[in-house]
């Protein structure tokens, strides 16, 4: 009974210390959550299209979360970071009323960490509203770059950088596909039926640009959009910038006051023991033994 | 002969009982000791900072991102963080021979990643500072404690200001370090601003953790 007991309050006392231990351990870890976001940018890139007015509609909700007025020919918004979900794009004549039916629309559905464009291109007789899925990932040193052919003067145009064809015969409307390039700054070469246009490009390391070709007052023009920008070379895992001087001290160094907790323990209990075992037969034997020592 | 066996016999008994009240005695004053220097090295023995002084917003002609194709902005100079005390030049900082981030040569001045976008322009610009030295806190000791929509201000060689907003702070282990996310590019300018946290390992003689705040700009 008295020995459970104590058995008992061994074992509890032994084992508190290391249920100390435990509670920082379980703090230290930290439950991370991503923001469900993206990206949308307008862009109006119909080069005999009039200015417009752009409205960029959550679904479901009839009230419009961004309205670009007056978008002319030429003009790529910023991206506007938005939760995920679905949305329309809806394009109206400059200045027409907000509750008019729209002259175009588009619908976009937001991934989270996406990015998007949604021009209109073409002819005004075919103008088209296209969501552009815009990549934010570039290969390791490496810059991606892309076309989008909106010129109408010059049909069919081939670009150039620094002597490596970025895309040849590509249509009045047409977007090309990224393409990977070595970083470095090099002369762009916009060629078209009717002569070329050159331009001088920095590409960087780390950097995803869309070129915009465009009918400008003489000839082509050529928009060179950063669409999104990162390290050039990530650096490899995180970084070392502490030296602990302000780290709580030693989570190794309760082991050996554990030790001597446990080893007095130990100690006391065998102790314990010892003493129990001789006290209790002793009354009956101790008494047989002094009674004759003591009779003479 | 009687006597010395009288002797003999309560020399034993008390004897062992002597031994094994000293047992125990021994015991309860090792695991009093033990538990004695368990609490006192259990004790926060976390040397303690200086309090913190709120500073006031930097002033200067505030510049939001330039329209894409722009000049690029100016390059970072120095960084305020008002509602944690911080005030830094921002030193250059690059990657070492093994390809991880350099971080500052000292433990109160913070850097930027010169292979990281410059703060303000589109993309996640990298600023790095300790969290402390070898004896007291680093210029980045309180980043952890940033609060979503605290300002971070970025002041450039031209003289104008970059003004983030931070909208997350997370702590991830170092070998689950999320290099897409921090150093990644992304289509509007950000802030990523590093510093250690978690646990220090005494034998590595480094943190196990880093602390990222994630801002971004408001114009």
């Amino acid at each position: 009974m008295r020995f459970t007991r104590f058995a008992r309050r061994i074992i509890l006392l032994a084992a508190l210390p290391l249920l100390l231990l435990a509670i920082p351990a379980a703090s230290a870890a930290t439950a991370s959550a991503a923001t469900a976001t993206g990206w949308i940018r307008l862009a109006h890139l119909s080069p005999n299209t009039p200015a417009v007015d752009v409205y960029l509609y959550s679904f479901g909700d009839s009230s419009a979360q961004i309205v670009l007025h007056h978008v002319a020919y030429g003009t790529v918004s910023p991206y506007e970071q938005v939760p995920t979900g679905d949305y329309t794009v809806a394009m109206r004549a400059a200045g027409a009323a907000a509750t008019s039916a729209p002259v175009l629309s588009a619908s976009v559905d937001v991934v989270a960490g996406h990015a998007y464009t949604v021009a209109g291109l073409g002819p005004e007789s075919g103008l088209r509203l296209q969501v552009l899925d815009d990549q934010l990932t570039t290969p390791s040193g490496q810059a991606l770059v892309r076309i989008i052919q909106a010129s109408l003067k010059q049909s069919v145009v081939s670009v150039n950088w620094g002597g490596r064809m970025l895309q040849s015969s590509l249509k009045f409307g047409a977007v090309s596909s990224y393409q990977t390039v070595s970083p470095g700054t090099a002369t762009l070469t916009v060629s078209g039926g009717g002569g070329q246009t050159t331009a001088s490009v920095p590409l960087a390391a780390g950097t995803v640009h869309t070129l915009v070709v465009l009918d400008g007052p003489a000839g082509l023009q050529i928009d060179d959009l950063l669409d999104a920008a990162g390290s050039g070379t990530a650096p490899a895992g995180g970084a070392a910038t502490g030296f602990g001087g302000m780290a709580p001290r030693g989570p190794s160094s309760p082991l050996p006051w554990l030790a001597a907790i446990g080893a007095g323990l130990l100690l006391a209990a065998a102790g314990g023991l010892r003493l129990r075992a001789r006290r209790v037969p002793a009354p009956a034997a101790a008494g047989k033994h002094r009674v004759p020592a003591a009779r003479p | 002969m009687r006597g010395g066996g009288r002797h003999a016999r309560r020399r034993r008994m008390p004897a062992g009982r002597r031994t094994a009240a000293l047992l125990v005695a021994a015991g309860l004053v090792a695991a009093g000791a033990g538990a004695a220097g368990l609490a006192l090295t259990r004790h926060p023995d976390v040397p303690q900072a200086a309090a913190l002084v709120v500073l006031p917003a930097p002033t200067g002609p505030i510049e939001a991102a330039p329209a894409p194709g722009a000049a690029q902005v100016a390059e970072p100079v120095s960084l305020v963080i008002p509602s944690i005390g911080v005030t830094s030049a921002l030193v250059h900082l690059g990657l070492t021979s093994s390809g991880a981030l350099q971080v500052p040569p000292t433990t109160s001045v913070a850097g930027w990643y010169t292979g990281s976008p410059r703060p303000g322009s589109i993309g996640s610009a990298v600023i790095a500072g300790h969290i402390d030295s070898v004896t007291g806190p680093g210029i980045f000791f309180r980043l952890s404690q940033l609060q979503r929509g605290d300002r971070v201000y970025v002041k450039r060689a031209d003289g104008t200001l970059a003004v983030f907003a931070v909208t997350e702070v997370q702590m991830y282990a170092k070998d689950a370090f999320p290099t897409a996310a921090v150093y990644g590019a992304v289509p509007d300018p950000e802030l990523r601003l590093i510093t250690c946290g978690g646990t220090f390992d005494y034998t590595t003689r480094s943190y196990l953790s880093n602390t990222v705040v994630y801002a971004k700009e408001v114009s």
